[in-house]
């Protein structure tokens, strides 16, 4: 009975891990970075870097706050939590000395954003074809 | 002023984007409103309050615009009302120019020109936006509401330094400007309105040292600022007052500092923070020379995320006008021998007594986000002493030392 318990556990916990997506940051192709450091992806979603390094600025989409993908991103990428980040960025909005990313409503219009905005940044759990040109995936150093 | 800046930030904007972009289609919109009741069992904090107070109502909007990667423009309009504090007639909460002198993803520095708002503890510099405070009131122990001009923003310059490490980040910024006085610092610093005014056309001086610990986690700051105001005595001031001499013109020297320490965990949140003020008085002498501002306060406060929509906390704050007068003891033994010599003299005029200068307080909380823009909170506070309250809602002799406030509201943010 024990034996059969831990194999369902054991089955229960292989099924939670593969249902946990791997978390990509994408940007547009035109984008010449390909890999970032946590440290400047953190600064980056929280709206404190303004231009990328050739000098084109930065335009960053997140999902909204509740979203689980947004949480999900937050906590395994930027090892933040949601909170802290809608923080900074209220912050930064009501102080004057800063703004908020762009909130887009689904995943799709996450990659319809990020395909059609030069300098643009975003995140998403679905695997990027290779085939396509105008997105592109970054690396990051966890 | 207002007029002056706004017009030369619309000059600007229209002068130097492109041809092919309207101005205002690149203008990035947010705004808030917030409307509060409040019930105090005894004495009045915003409002008549002990009849219930629907006499705080926050509304504001602000604009901002990305010229280039190096300018941006923002302002901000804001109308308050909170009891006799604030009537609600709209003003520029902040106008300024940030210009980015250098920015990579390791280090950004910059200056902000303009109304600036001052970073004061964890909180100041959005205190009037419901949605980025920790409760419906800040700690009233070190955000006072009834000195908030003093210290919320200035005309002036900062200058801003930024450092990311692997570790966490370093912020640094250092001010100039003139801050913004009113009738409230008078009943403050100066326990009456008197016939003569304060100005503000000395420079005040800010500082932020801020370290944020792998992401936030962990953050510690220092901030401080230093405002100098000048008050010109009017002749009525200068008669001579029944116990000595009236008052002169002189200068109000205030040094304000805070500490403050914060934990962000993924469900519990820590913060404390502690305060020290301390006001010279220069040349004024009369009554005012009695006065001794050498005050402490400290909070500390547990909130708890039951889930990332329902929060609740719990917060203990004291504040001391005199630290070293604990509870107001000898202030309080001195006021009563100054109204027996003033009874003598046929005066009757009641002691002020020592809860006036002393607040000790729980207060236990929560709030509910119903959706990412409507915040719906509410709050108990169980006080003893009534220093945080102002003497301009409040007549000083006549305060109820124990009282509790209840408190409600409902904040929209877009």
């Amino acid at each position: 009975m024990t034996w059969i318990g831990i194999r369902i556990l054991i089955t229960l916990l292989l099924l939670v891990s593969q249902n946990l997506p791997a978390q990509n940051i994408i940007a547009n192709a035109q984008v010449e970075t390909t890999q970032l450091s946590k440290t400047s992806a953190r600064a980056i979603f929280a709206m404190r870097a303004q231009e990328w390094p050739n000098g084109t600025p930065i335009k960053v989409f997140v999902l909204e706050d509740q979203n689980p993908i947004h949480s999900q991103f937050c906590k395994t990428i930027l090892g933040m939590f949601p909170y802290q980040l809608r923080r900074i960025w209220d912050r930064q909005v009501f102080s004057g000395t800063g703004a908020a990313p762009e909130v887009v409503k689904s995943e799709q219009e996450m990659l319809d954003a990020v395909a059609n905005t030069a300098g643009a940044i975003g995140y998403t759990d679905k695997e990027i074809s290779h085939t396509n040109k105008r997105i592109k995936t970054i690396k990051v150093d966890l | 002023m207002k007029a002056r800046l706004i017009s030369i930030l619309f000059c600007f904007s229209t002068s130097v984007l492109a041809d092919n972009d309207q101005w205002y289609d690149n203008v990035v919109l947010h705004g808030f409103a917030s409307q509060g009741y409040i019930y105090t069992t005894d004495n009045h904090f915003f409002g008549s309050s002990d009849n219930g107070s629907f006499e705080f109502t926050e509304v504001g909007i602000n604009g901002s615009l990305r010229l280039n990667p190096k300018i941006r423009l923002s302002a901000q309009l804001l109308s308050r009302q909170a009891g006799r504090f604030d009537n609600g007639s709209p003003r520029l909460d902040y106008g300024l120019i940030d210009i980015s002198l250098y920015s990579s993803p390791k280090y950004s520095s910059g200056l902000y020109i303009g109304r600036i708002k001052n970073e004061i503890g964890l909180y100041n510099e959005t205190r009037d936006v419901a949605h980025t405070r920790s409760a419906i009131f800040l700690p009233q122990v070190i955000y006072f509401d009834k000195v908030r001009n003093t210290i919320m923003a200035a005309d002036g310059m900062h200058f801003y330094n930024n450092v990311n490490f692997d570790s966490g980040a370093l912020f640094m910024e250092v001010g100039a400007g003139y801050t913004l006085a009113d009738e409230n610092v008078e009943y403050a610093y100066m326990g009456n309105d008197w016939g003569g005014s304060i100005h503000n056309d000395k420079l005040g001086l800010f500082g932020k040292l801020l370290y944020e610990h792998n992401g936030g986690q962990w953050i510690y700051s220092i901030t401080g600022t230093r405002v100098t105001l000048d008050f010109d005595a009017s002749a009525s001031d200068r008669a001579p007052l029944p116990l000595g001499p009236g008052l002169h013109s002189g200068e109000i020297a205030i040094d304000y500092t805070v500490l403050s320490a914060q934990y962000n965990g993924e469900k519990w949140q820590f913060t404390g923070e502690v305060a020290f003020e301390n006001v010279d008085y220069i040349d004024i002498g009369g009554p005012v020379s009695q006065m001794h501002i050498n005050s402490i306060g400290y909070y500390l406060q547990a909130n708890y995320n039951f889930t990332p929509a329902w929060q609740g906390f719990v917060r203990y704050e004291e504040f001391q006008l005199d630290k070293h007068d604990w509870n107001g003891k000898k202030a309080a033994e001195q006021n009563i021998i100054n109204s027996r010599q003033l009874a003598a003299l046929g005066i009757n005029q009641p002691p002020v007594p020592a809860h006036e200068y002393y607040s000790q307080s729980w207060v236990i909380g929560g709030r509910w986000h119903i959706t990412q823009n409507l915040m719906l909170r509410t709050e108990y506070h169980i006080v003893d002493g009534v220093a945080t309250l102002s003497p301009r809602e409040n007549n000083v002799t006549d305060t109820t030392r124990k009282w509790d406030m209840f408190a409600m509201s409902l904040s929209y943010r877009f």
